[in-house]
């Protein structure tokens, strides 16, 4: 008899931590829907139109009049894709944009930590300096990639700066060379971004614990050995994540480019968003949209192995 | 000692680095035409007679130059606000809602990941069919066109920065107010929000300069009448001095005032956000 009450007590309470779940699980569900539903249209949806499209060589102008759900008339199997991967503009615009954020990130880490350590020690006017380092990024990347067309004009500050420092008269079209054009636009990256990397490494390095440093100062050690066995380890969560944030940003660099050269000149500074925005222009619909899905594909891929740290992170908490 | 005046000087010389291009703008605003370019072989490293005629040329509009624009720069700042508000607004209520979902509930499944991924994609590889989308709708050029786009594109981070603000509060809060009584979501409005006030705020803020910095996707999906200010910005040629410096440093310089303001009241908490709760405190 008591066997069976406690059974079915025990009973119960089962039941009561099962509609909990249930309805633990029907809350996420409600709060995080409205997000997902959003995802659903804006993302998911366009993500398979464009897959759809990326099998034709339908665009509104080839169209005449067709519709774009009717872009099947067009059918192509894979020729947009085989004529896209022999494409060497496409191809080459892949290339320009790997090299800006291979260069530009590591560069932005290594000013932004250096910059981070000497303002780890007090000095008269600290916190106007700090204002002033960080301003840049507050600058529209647009406007920031119209000062940087001002500045290196030929006969602009940059090259009469550099006259006077080196006494010969320097009049190089910088925006007009392919090679100097793509140091402009790598310059004016590093320029607007090393602060975000000096403000995150900087927060980084003050919320470090004192004590295993200052162990490792008792201890005798120097400087470059306190940095490398100490304080490296401790920050490369954060490095980590401010190389994920800034690599996230740079693959898409395009707002400060268009304004300083347009991509430009010819296309030796076109990365891959001023080359799929340019042919959006041209209205090449179906094209745009194959290079779209390869590049999804790509950043896909990339994506999974840099977000490792961030999900890493996560499941620990 | 020797070392810590290097160290200044360093330190002065890389603020100097940093500030000279804010610098070369703001003068530049000031300047008047002649004084633009180097053209008459000297170069003006401040405006040697000052004007205000580039901020009358870009609200008033003058007729010197011929640009191929009709509209003053009044319309593209009223845009910019509009649209990145209403943008940011949709971005915080999905943001808010999804952050707190993932943070008690774990929900989403890989919603969070995905959301990141997102943010990696160019825009320009993906708006094509939005595109399509939005001509059907009739919302191309529109200020909720773009400002759903701009929900939807800054979602990772509002989502991401309240994850981790709504993280820092115990759930045992929640609880206590579930067992007195409240809704799960009388809770989450009642206990939890209040508490998460300058987190939000500062979210928004960010949010906002986010959606306020766009060149891109405005390009793209306005034209002539919903077009932004760094839309407007590039827009600013003229047909017989080529760039009209003066007018674009001038706007420029307006339209880095909200982010820098915004950004100050903001930096304490944006960093906690932006490392995704890697740093404590």
């Amino acid at each position: 008899m008591r066997t069976w009450r406690e059974s079915n007590v025990s009973n119960q309470d089962s039941q009561i931590t099962h509609t909990k779940q249930l309805d633990k699980g029907r809350l996420g569900l409600f709060f995080t829907l409205p997000a997902q539903t959003a995802l659903l249209f804006i993302v998911v949806f366009p993500l398979l139109a464009s897959l759809y499209l990326s099998f034709t060589t339908w665009s509104p102008m080839t169209g005449r009049g067709t519709l774009w759900y009717q872009a099947y008339q067009f059918w192509a199997w894979f020729s947009n894709y085989w004529n896209i991967i022999t494409d060497s503009a496409f191809l080459l615009s892949l290339v320009r944009t790997v090299i800006i954020v291979v260069v530009v990130v590591p560069v932005e880490l290594l000013i932004g930590l250096g910059l981070a350590f000497l303002f780890l020690e007090k000095f008269p006017l600290k916190k106007l300096f700090h204002s002033v380092i960080l301003m840049p990024m507050m600058i529209v990347p647009a406007v920031a990639g119209f000062i940087f067309y001002m500045l290196f004009q030929s006969a602009g500050p940059v090259n009469a700066i550099l006259s006077k420092i080196l006494f010969v008269e320097i009049t190089t079209p910088w925006l007009t060379g392919s090679v100097t054009a793509m140091i402009c636009v790598m310059l004016a990256d590093i320029w607007q971004w090393t602060p975000l990397m000096f403000l995150i490494l900087l927060s980084g390095l003050m919320a470090l614990p004192e004590d295993q440093l200052n162990a490792a100062r008792i201890l005798g050690a120097n400087w470059w050995q306190r940095f490398r066995m100490v304080t490296l380890p401790l920050l490369k969560p954060v490095i980590v994540i401010a190389l994920i944030l800034r690599g996230m940003e740079a693959i898409k660099i395009f707002d400060a480019i268009w304004l300083m050269t347009k991509g430009g000149p010819g296309t030796a500074t076109e990365t891959i968003s001023v080359y799929l925005t340019k042919e959006l222009r041209y209205l090449h619909w179906s094209w745009v949209a194959t290079a779209g899905v390869i590049v999804v594909i790509l950043i896909s891929f990339a994506s999974i192995h840099a977000l490792k740290p961030i999900k890493e992170q996560e499941e620990q908490t | 000692m020797i070392k810590k005046i290097l160290k200044y000087v360093l330190i002065i010389f890389v603020a100097a680095l940093f500030f000279f291009p804010i610098y070369w703008m703001a003068t530049m605003a000031f300047k008047p035409f002649p004084e633009w370019t180097a053209a008459g072989e000297k170069l003006y490293w401040f405006p040697e007679q000052p004007t205000l005629d580039n901020f009358r040329e870009i609200f008033v509009r003058r007729t010197d130059f011929k640009t191929d624009i009709s509209s003053t720069a009044t319309g593209p700042i009223i845009n910019s606000l509009i649209i990145s508000s209403l943008g940011t607004l949709m971005a915080m209520v999905l943001g808010i809602m999804a952050g707190y979902g993932i943070s008690r509930y774990k929900a989403g499944g890989q919603l969070p990941f995905f959301l990141l991924q997102l943010r990696m994609f160019p825009p320009a590889a993906v708006l094509i069919p939005v595109m399509i989308m939005w001509a059907f709708l009739r919302m191309v050029d529109t200020w909720y066109g773009l400002a759903i786009i701009y929900g939807v594109v800054t979602l990772p981070f509002s989502t991401w920065l309240m994850k981790t603000f709504f993280d820092d509060i115990p759930s045992e809060l929640d609880e206590a107010a579930i067992v007195d009584g409240c809704s799960s979501f009388g809770a989450f409005l009642k206990v939890v929000l209040p508490l998460t006030k300058g987190g939000i705020a500062s979210t928004a803020l960010f949010v906002f300069i986010l959606n306020w910095s766009d060149f891109l996707i405005a390009f793209i999906l306005t034209d002539r009448k919903w077009g932004t200010i760094p839309v407007y910005i590039n827009k600013l040629q003229s047909a017989t001095v080529g760039q009209l410096y003066g007018p674009k440093a001038a706007l420029g310089l307006l339209a880095a005032i909200p982010p820098i303001v915004f950004g100050i009241m903001i930096q304490k908490y944006l960093v906690r956000g932006l490392t995704f709760g890697a740093i404590k405190k």
